[in-house]
């Protein structure tokens, strides 16, 4: 995880909402001008489609109807190959006429227009009855001579005809020069009925779809196939069918109503991909909406951890696997003196280790780096700020596992314990200064059981003093050898003056303070350095001493001064529990053993036991507390001070009634570590 | 004063180093002494040696193992040996208190630790001459127990008035008997009181009886 030193995330100023809601807005816009667009287009498109094979179909009915105009024309010479007589032709055409509806007439004319024979169709009444046939010489005359101009079939524009029932119908005279022998040997005269020409030439196909009619250059419809289904809009394709002579145009209108909204799969496809467009883009919209909140949440998050480490008094430092430091909190740069820029980026040795350390920290450094974890508690060491100072730190390592569960490098947390360490000497030192007034208040206690064991030698001292100074006052008339007397009594004077100096410093030596030292001392000296005191008000209270080593104890790790101090007092407490006088069996047990037991063979045990009246059960759960006293002179301090000296030792202080009668008081002490 | 040859001084003090120092001290102001280290062993001997004829005195430490040395002094008070035996308690400091209370019921004297050594013999002394005092006067009352015995009750009726000082007649008429007879009684009683005068024999009496 890489953290980002100094980081600020700028905020909107302006509602978020709106500009959300205009690029929702213009996005919706685009996206529905997109689809009308496509939809446009798509519909345009299959307009094109349907145009155009309108298109295609128109020119194929015109050149249907032009393959079979070409037919009739070739079938109609294929009447005269047998050299017909008109009689026979009249046959012939009329067989003819029977297989094509499209002709009305078919007339054999010679060279001046003379009709030889002609052939009515048998499907409908003669249609000259209404209008003699005479009134179409002029046409049949200026198509002939157009047919013989182009040595082929030539066709006249075409005309009105009225029938005679009223109606009528657009006729077409086709004029086809005969040949005989290379010299023209008359026409072949047909007429067409546009209708029947729609009605019969075309496909049933393009008659079913469309509305098919002949209509003129200006747009008016001659002949008519097929009804329109009228829609709003029709396609129309208009194809012009030039005939030699005459020109006709073929103008087709598509049944097909205007296209529906979505007209084919195209637009449906297009529709559907839009909407699912859509569907994503609303999607997306939420999944931003969701990203944006989850940003802000994470951003509030991020200023809260970033005010939780401000705000610490905690150091904090982390470090990637090469030891470069990514991240320190603003505590740990108070702590140092440097500032972060200044720290971030640099790699070991760190400008906060005291010079004289690197070497030290740097192999501590590497067995971290290493793998090696230190202690969760922590480990303590020393680090300089910038001016120099050195100040005592306990330190936190954890490795730094990045979200993907890798390991990116270590983050250690830094408690500034300088003012704790002040404390602890300040405690340290009032509690030491407690137990040198414990001490002195003990001796105090002990003042007239002292100053009768100074008086002893004190008075000897005296006494031979006195009797030497008799003596010699005597003189000549002394009862002894002055000498040997004299000599004798100088003897015991430095016995006895050598007792009170002995007990003038067993008091000196309990009383003394000297440094709170931890060694190794056997058991015996620190019973043998208190007896004096022991045996003092032993013989006060009539108390008989027994002490029991055990073979071979090892020595134990102690204070010296304090182990004694708690042996004296237990001893003293315990002689004047049994100074009544109704208690006749007075003697003191100090036991010294190792603890019994698996795995403790690491303890002495030392016991105090008496055999006095023991501890009432109310006075027993505020034994141990301070200024708690039973004793008129006691100042309180003895047995607290007792459990608290055995518990710094490591030690327990615990106390159980005696057998018989009276308390043993128990307590532990590390036995020498072994070397 | 030259102490008398015979006496003896008995310390009792489980301290070796003061008993001694004690005994040397007395020696070289020639007295002797016994010492002896516990209560009980100062008892055991005194119950071998009863009959006691020469001026003695006790120096006894007040603390000490075993028996204390107030009760000793109890049981010697019991046994009235306190009188021809005074005792001198040595004290510590802090046993001030139980010595003045000793003294008050009938020790001679009590003496601090560290003491002054030629006063304390002085004291010794003193108590010495009060134990040959007084025992001087058992001895006296012994003689005159003794001489008392032979008296018939008659004489002694007549001694007891004699002593009081009452004049003969007075002494025939007390005892309804003639003034001849007690003047016989009277010269019997001063013969056998071995005295010469009714002054001395009211001497004798009242010495007896301390």
């Amino acid at each position: 995880m890489k953290f980002k030193a100094r980081w600020s995330r700028p905020r909107v100023p302006y509602p978020v909402s709106i500009r959300r809601w205009s690029l929702w807005g213009v996005l919706v816009l685009l996206v529905v001008s997109m689809l009308a667009l496509l939809v446009w287009l798509a519909g345009t498109y299959e307009a094109a489609q349907v145009q155009s094979r309108v298109e295609r179909d128109a020119a194929d009915a015109v050149s249907d109807i032009r393959a079979a105009l070409m037919r009739n024309v070739q079938s109609l010479q294929a009447l005269q190959y047998s050299e017909p007589s008109p009689k026979s032709w009249g046959v012939d055409a009329e067989g003819f006429l029977r297989e094509h509806r499209e002709l009305v007439r078919v007339e054999w004319r010679n060279q001046d227009l003379r009709i030889l024979a002609f052939a009515d169709t048998p499907f409908r009444p003669p249609v000259f009855d209404r209008m003699g046939r005479s009134n179409m010489q002029s046409e049949v005359s200026v198509t002939c001579a157009t047919a013989l101009k182009f040595s082929g079939p030539a066709y006249t524009s075409t005309y009105f005809l009225p029938f005679a029932d009223g109606l009528g119908a657009e006729m077409m005279e086709l004029c086809l020069p005969l040949q005989s022998g290379g010299k023209p040997a008359g026409f072949l005269v047909a007429t067409y009925s546009l209708q029947e020409v729609l009605e019969g030439l075309l496909g049933r196909q393009l008659t079913s779809n469309y509305e098919i009619s002949f209509a003129e250059g200006d747009g008016t419809r001659l002949a008519l196939r097929g009804s329109s289904r009228r829609g709003s809009r029709i396609f129309t394709a208009q194809q012009l069918m030039d005939l030699p002579g005459a020109a006709l145009v073929l103008r087709m209108d598509s049944w097909r109503g205007t296209p529906d909204l979505f007209p084919n799969v195209l637009t449906a496809l297009v529709t559907a991909i839009s909407i699912a467009l859509v569907s994503v883009l609303v999607l997306l919209g939420k999944d931003i909406r969701r990203r944006i909140k989850a940003e802000h949440e994470l951003a509030d998050a991020l200023a809260f951890r970033k005010a939780m480490e401000d705000s610490l008094v905690t150091g904090l430092r982390a470090r990637d696997l090469n030891g470069l430091i990514t991240y320190v909190n603003p505590a740990f740069c108070k702590m140092v003196g440097y500032s972060t820029q200044e720290l971030l980026g640099h790699s070991l040795p760190a400008p906060y280790w005291p010079p004289e350390f690197i070497d030290e920290y740097q192999q501590r450094q590497a067995i971290i780096l290493a793998g090696n974890l230190p202690p969760r508690e922590g480990f303590e060491s020393v680090f300089m700020r910038r001016d120099g100072t050195r100040f005592p730190v306990l330190i936190i390592e954890a490795p730094l596992i990045n979200a993907q569960g890798a390991h990116t490098g270590w983050m250690s947390a830094f408690l500034d314990i300088s003012e704790q360490r002040r404390i602890e000497e300040l405690s340290r030192t009032s509690q030491e200064r407690l137990q040198a007034t414990a001490r002195l208040a003990t001796v105090g206690e002990m003042a007239s059981l002292l100053s009768h064991e100074l008086n002893q030698p004190l008075a000897a001292i005296s006494s031979y003093a006195t009797g030497a100074i008799n003596l010699l006052g005597d003189g000549a008339h002394a009862p002894f050898e002055l000498g040997a007397d004299l000599q004798l009594a100088m003897h015991r004077v430095a016995e006895q003056a050598e007792r009170a100096g002995k007990i003038i410093k067993s008091v000196q030596d309990f009383v003394r303070r000297r440094d709170p030292v931890r060694e190794s001392v056997a058991p015996k000296v620190l019973l043998d350095a208190i007896a004096p005191l022991i045996n003092l008000q032993a013989r006060k209270s009539q108390v008989r001493v027994q002490t029991e080593l055990e073979q071979g104890i090892v020595s134990v790790f102690c204070d010296r001064t304090m182990i004694e101090q708690v042996l004296l007092n237990l001893a003293r407490n315990a002689m004047q529990a049994m100074d009544q006088p109704d208690i006749q069996d007075r003697v003191l047990t100090l036991r010294v053993g190792r603890v019994k037991g698996e795995g403790s063979s690491q303890w002495i045990e030392f016991s105090v036991a008496d055999l006095g009246a023991g501890i009432p059960p109310e006075v027993q759960p505020q034994l141990f507390n301070p200024f708690f006293t039973t004793k008129a002179e006691g100042m309180g301090l003895g047995l607290s001070l007792c459990r608290t000296v055995v518990e710094q030792h490591g030690g327990a202080l615990i106390f159980t009634p005696n057998t018989p009668q009276g308390t043993v008081f128990i307590f532990t002490l590390p036995a020498r570590t072994v070397a | 004063m030259q102490p008398l040859n015979d006496s003896l001084v008995y310390v009792v003090d489980d301290d070796a180093g003061v008993r001694e120092a004690l005994a040397w001290l007395l020696r070289s102001r020639r007295l002797l002494s016994e010492v002896f280290e516990s209560a009980e062993a100062f008892e055991a001997r005194l119950h071998i040696a009863k009959a006691q004829s020469q001026p003695t005195c006790l120096l006894l430490d007040v603390r000490m193992q075993g028996k204390s040395g107030l009760a000793l002094f109890e049981g010697l008070i019991e046994r009235g040996l306190h009188l021809a035996m005074p005792v001198i308690f040595l004290t510590g400091h802090a046993d001030v208190t139980t010595a003045v209370d000793a003294v008050k019921r009938g020790a001679f004297d009590f003496c601090e630790k560290p003491f002054s050594d030629n006063a304390l013999v002085d004291r010794v002394e003193q108590a010495l001459q009060q134990s040959e005092a007084y025992l001087l006067a058992r001895q006296k009352a012994c003689l005159l127990n003794e001489r008392r015995a032979e008296l018939t009750e008659r004489e002694r009726d007549v001694m007891g008035l004699v002593v009081e000082g009452l004049p003969n007649k007075l002494i025939a008429d007390r005892l309804e008997i003639s003034v001849r007879t007690v003047e016989v009684h009277r010269a019997r009683v001063f013969d056998k009181m071995e005295v010469k005068s009714a002054v001395e024999l009211a001497n004798l009496v009242r010495d007896a009886a301390v």
